[in-house]
């Protein structure tokens, strides 16, 4: 067969109602005469009907998931608070018996089961990278303009204030930005690329340098810390701003990372 | 805990413990171990709790927690040096083809009707991940293509084709298998 000459693509558009009201009429008018597409959209349509099957929304976790899920959440709130009285949240206790959840009888037994969190950034700063240079990472806003992007960010996007530098004066021009997340954390990303080729990502995120791994080259430059990670072929620069941790992740020469991470930190 | 710290406890667990169920479900397919999904889900709500005070309430839980949780399982699987790939995708596609290529229906045409939900979960889960978390997040958790692109981290074109490919993929395994079974529309149940 020649697939070219049935709309296979537009048959899974229909059954998302996707498809433009002309493309919608185009495709009816195919079906209405080609046995094969009807059958190929019966097919698919079962086939996502069943997938939909699987959906059970008044699904629970089973009892020691939830168990562990909230002696984690405790000890954290501890970790937080090291002083305050470790007793669950009136809500979160009202919350359990919905659940259908011994959980008092568990936590004890959970609280040996529980793992330490693992916050690394390091390794999704790496990848984040590689998949702007092989353009695979979407930009939520395609701009040059370093205020423009940082308005967008401000427009309820991003809780903290961010500030996009404009690396011109290095080569390098801004290619935009996106609300991103980095190892679980929400992170304003704004992504540069010089005329050679080189890139360039920079992600400021609510935490602290204290948590990254251990691993790193310290540079203190005027009174800044700067932790630099060596990821595959890309560097990592980390420092702190505030409540803020940046980094700045280039495939480029490694001293020049830092040189471009002093520059921004120092603006 | 101050009162504010009280509160933040409170409203979060409003808004995900809600979630927990789905949550679990949609790690087990993608793990398909119990510890391991237990082990994300709660992972999960760590790093959604300490990064509550960014979410806008008001605003897509389901989408931010499918989020942190696909981000949390991918960097688990990195870390393991986890692949898979379970079924012969390409005899499969060649199935599926053959499949769309024929006029039909035929005496014995097979009677997807008659196939069951752990036999549908069973085939769901045999697929790829990749194939397989872009059928979880639009058809089984119902996100639109936007938001499941967002929660893969990936352009929305690279989810509806990830999508399209999973759909022919495991339609074809589920004609095969009910084919096997003998769920034809000759044969109802």
């Amino acid at each position: 067969m020649n697939r070219t000459n049935h709309p296979h693509d537009e048959l899974q558009l229909l059954l998302d109602e996707r498809l433009d009201a002309a493309a919608h009429a185009r495709v009816e008018a195919h079906l209405s005469t080609c046995s094969q597409c009807r059958r190929e959209l019966e097919a698919l349509r079962w086939t996502q009907r069943a997938a939909r099957g699987l959906n059970r929304p008044d699904a629970t976790a089973p009892p020691e998931v939830a168990a562990r899920v909230f002696a984690a959440l405790d000890e954290e709130d501890r970790r937080a608070s090291p002083s305050a009285h470790p007793e669950r949240t009136q809500r979160g206790s009202r919350l359990l018996p919905a659940l259908g959840i011994a959980v008092a009888a568990v936590i004890a037994l959970a609280i040996v089961f529980l793992r330490p969190s693992g916050f690394d950034p390091t390794q999704n700063a790496a990848d984040d990278l590689v998949r702007y240079a092989t353009a695979t990472l979407a930009l939520d806003l395609e701009t040059k303009n370093p205020q423009e992007l940082e308005q967008f960010f401000a427009d309820g996007r991003i809780a903290f204030p961010t500030r996009v530098f404009d690396f011109g004066m290095m080569n390098f021009e801004l290619t935009g930005g996106r609300v991103h997340d980095i190892d679980g954390r929400r992170s304003a990303l704004f992504a540069y690329t010089s005329a050679s080729g080189g890139h360039i990502i920079c992600q400021m995120y609510e935490g602290g340098v204290s948590e990254l791994p251990d691993g790193f080259e310290r540079h203190v430059d005027d009174g800044i810390e700067f932790r630099v990670y060596r990821r595959g072929t890309s560097t990592l620069v980390f420092w702190q701003e505030g409540p803020l941790v940046c980094v700045l992740a280039s495939d480029g020469d490694p001293g020049e990372a830092l040189a471009f991470a002093r520059a921004k930190a120092q603006v | 805990m101050t009162r504010s710290d009280t509160q933040k406890r409170a409203d979060f667990e409003t808004v995900a413990v809600p979630l927990m169920g789905a949550l679990y479900q949609t790690a087990l397919s993608l793990t398909r171990q119990p510890d391991d999904a237990s082990d994300i889900v709660q992972e999960t709500f760590l790093r959604a709790y300490r990064t509550f005070d960014n979410f806008r309430a008001g605003t897509n839980a389901r989408a931010w927690m499918f989020t942190i949780l696909y981000s949390v399982f991918t960097n688990r699987r990195k870390k393991a040096g986890r692949e898979d790939a379970n079924v012969p995708i390409e005899e499969l596609e060649a199935k599926y083809w053959q499949f769309a290529a024929s006029a039909g229906p035929s005496p014995d045409e097979v009677d997807f009707g008659q196939l069951k939900s752990a036999e549908v979960e069973a085939a769901l889960n045999a697929l790829p991940e990749t194939f397989r978390s872009a059928v979880l997040m639009v058809d089984v958790n119902e996100f639109s293509y936007d938001e499941a692109a967002a929660a893969l981290a990936c352009p929305v074109g690279t989810l509806r084709s990830r999508l399209f490919r999973a759909r022919r993929l495991l339609a074809a395994a589920l004609h095969d298998y009910a084919r096997r079974e003998g769920y034809t529309r000759s044969k109802e149940r």
